[in-house]
């Protein structure tokens, strides 16, 4: 089985990485640096590709922090759902796409499928080859956003589709919510869709995350820094 | 009737769809379907239909560019009567409305408004915001509050997460007329898509699958496999090449100096708004291994014989045999319907045995519009098979 390295020790020397098939629940306050957190996670070795659902961020934002964290931009995809609500004409590409709002499940579920297809059929990269079977980390930025046009039990429908296809094709998922924004249910609802949690903290100045789910890592806190997308931690 | 816009389904459904009907399109969550509904749009506008499209998860301006890209064209908006109601009106109702029932109540009065005001023809709706906001007996009731003489078709999309649960639920408590399922292969990659009619209400249709391919922003349902077969010398290649736009046949000269099919014949042809993939099998009992592998998965057979040579009869009848078994729709086609000391109809029917709901066709082999009238009636009787 494929395991994909998150470039953090903790988890590569304790697990090898993450599973094909995992599912990462990243609880985040707000102004905590969750966002570069997941971006980290789900940044591309070669010879992979990432697939990021933006509901906060416009395209070059995104594609922006993979850039300076020193990632060839062939090999990332973006479903962006904020631009198109003031640029409707804007036309998708092979690796950037968008959809009206947050609202418009349809959409991207059509958007995250048509990426799937053209990574694994090798339209997707413009001719730069990566490996194949095509491993694919997918990020949900966020579903804090998703929650606030949609129902949560129409949500949990959408992302239990979509996460079903992640498994199929071996990928991996990292999904943001805003750990302050949302009731228990909710958190615990969102909580069933995956197998590892990881919740960051913000105390002072610091940044400090636990990660459940992964044996022989412990749930204790720790500070940690993210910088051009390496995850460092502090003593 | 009004068209769907597909021809195809058209076909399938009698004609159209009935004005004043319930229509879904239900669509699996990943599936691109999004081009039915607007295939149906730009039809009922290009025939002068006065529409409502109710879209309250995108702008109207957002909803014409997407549909100019699926479509592949403007939509033609001139001289016509398209109204809609869009995600900014949903949003001002949203505000203003204190609860859920005043919202409703507010809906209904804009849907009302713009259906009178326009003597609106056909509401198009994307239901499942609208699902979400209402539930589905008030949702759908705020689209079917139009009654007496000017009662709109309503035709909508809805991404469906339940499955058959929810199919059922706009059967049968809902009242829909038509219901058809877009959906995709459930392997780790769509590898075709396929809609199936589920329901018609104004005809007993057995519910049917097909595959469908989206080309030049046109859905197009796709028969991926009509197989083409008979006994040695019955002229399978020449049909097979004069139905075909494109093909190719793998011949050898055989003992008697005619040539004869060694492998297969392929070909590809639209017709009756259907892209179709025809296999010319070879005809002699050596190669039946092989024509049991070409008729796997088979939508169709024609079977062929040569209507002169009483002797390929019992080879004929064998055929006949190894299809029944696989319960696809078959058609007889008689070839060399020009040349004297042909067997009749009746003869033919009687001697393969066959029962009068297997259509039996006369034809030339080497006339294009014989062969067409065959396959025509081969994709009718697809689309219409009880299997």
């Amino acid at each position: 089985m494929y395991l994909y390295k998150t470039g953090i020790p903790l988890i590569d020397d304790a697990a090898g990485g993450f599973e094909a098939g995992t599912n990462i629940l990243l609880l985040a306050p707000s102004m905590s640096c969750a966002e570069q957190l997941a971006y980290a996670l789900v940044k591309p070795l070669p010879g992979e590709y990432t697939i990021v659902l933006s509901t906060n961020e416009r395209t070059a934002e995104v594609i922006d922090y993979f850039r300076f964290s020193g990632i060839d931009k062939h090999f990332i995809g973006v479903i962006d759902a904020i631009s198109k609500s003031s640029t409707p004409g804007i036309a998708d590409t092979p690796r950037l796409m968008f959809v009206t709002s947050p609202t418009d499940l349809t959409g991207i579920g059509i958007k995250f499928s048509s990426m799937i297809e053209s990574i694994f059929d090798g339209t997707f990269s413009e001719g730069e080859s990566g490996l194949f079977p095509p491993p694919i980390r997918f990020c949900v930025n966020s579903i804090s956003t998703l929650l606030m046009y949609r129902r949560l039990e129409v949500l949990y429908q959408f992302l239990h589709v979509l996460i079903a296809k992640l498994k199929k094709i071996e990928g991996i998922g990292v999904y943001v919510l805003n750990s302050e924004s949302f009731d228990d249910r909710t958190i615990s609802l969102i909580k069933q869709l995956t197998n590892i949690v990881i919740e960051v903290k913000v105390e002072g100045n610091d940044n400090l995350f636990r990660l459940t789910g992964i044996r022989g890592i412990n749930a204790d806190w720790r500070k940690f820094t993210v910088t051009k997308g390496q995850v460092a931690f502090l003593p | 009737m009004i068209s769907t816009g597909m021809y195809g389904i058209d076909d399938m459904l009698g004609g159209g769809i009935p004005e004043g009907s319930k229509v879904l399109y239900s669509m699996e969550p990943g599936v691109d379907g999004q081009l039915f509904m607007i295939s149906t749009l730009y039809e009922a506008l290009a025939k002068g239909l006065s529409c409502l499209v109710i879209l309250p998860h995108m702008t109207v301006d957002a909803f014409l560019h997407d549909a100019e890209k699926l479509r592949g064209s403007r939509m033609d908006t001139t001289g016509k009567t398209i109204v809609f109601f869009d995600a900014v009106d949903r949003e001002r109702i949203q505000r203003y409305a204190k609860d859920r029932k005043t919202a409703a109540r507010e809906w209904q009065g804009r849907v009302t408004k713009l259906c009178t005001e326009n003597r609106i023809d056909i509401i198009f709706g994307y239901f499942d915001v609208m699902y979400e906001d209402f539930g589905l007996e008030q949702g759908i009731g705020l689209l079917s509050s139009i009654q007496g003489r000017n009662k709109p078709t309503i035709i909508i999309e809805h991404l469906n997460f339940e499955g058959e649960k929810t199919l059922k639920r706009f059967i049968s408590e809902m009242a829909f007329d038509l219901v058809i399922s877009i959906r995709a292969s459930s392997r780790p990659l769509p590898h075709f898509h396929f809609f199936t009619v589920v329901h018609t209400s104004w005809s007993p249709q057995p519910k049917r699958s097909v595959p469908f391919i989206i080309t030049g922003g046109r859905v197009v349902p796709y028969i991926p496999k009509i197989v083409v077969t008979g006994p040695p010398e019955s002229g399978k290649s020449v049909f097979v090449a004069h139905a075909s736009e494109h093909g190719l046949s793998v011949d050898r000269r055989g003992p008697s100096g005619e040539t004869t099919t060694v492998a297969m014949d392929f070909g590809w042809l639209h017709r009756k708004d259907f892209d179709i993939m025809l296999y010319g099998t070879p005809g002699q009992p050596r190669f039946d291994p092989m024509i049991q592998v070409l008729l796997k998965h088979a939508m169709g057979v024609v079977l062929l014989i040569d209507a002169t040579k009483g002797d390929q009869i019992s080879r004929a009848r064998h055929l006949i045999q190894v299809i029944t078994e696989l319960r696809v729709p078959i058609v007889i086609a008689a070839n060399k319907k020009d040349l004297p000391g042909r067997m009749s109809e009746r003869e033919i029917r009687d001697s393969l045995g066959i029962t009068d709901d297997i259509p039996v066709f006369s034809i030339s082999a080497q006339r294009g519009e014989d062969v067409l009238r065959v396959i025509e009636s081969l994709v009718d009787f697809i689309t219409q098979f009880s299997y």
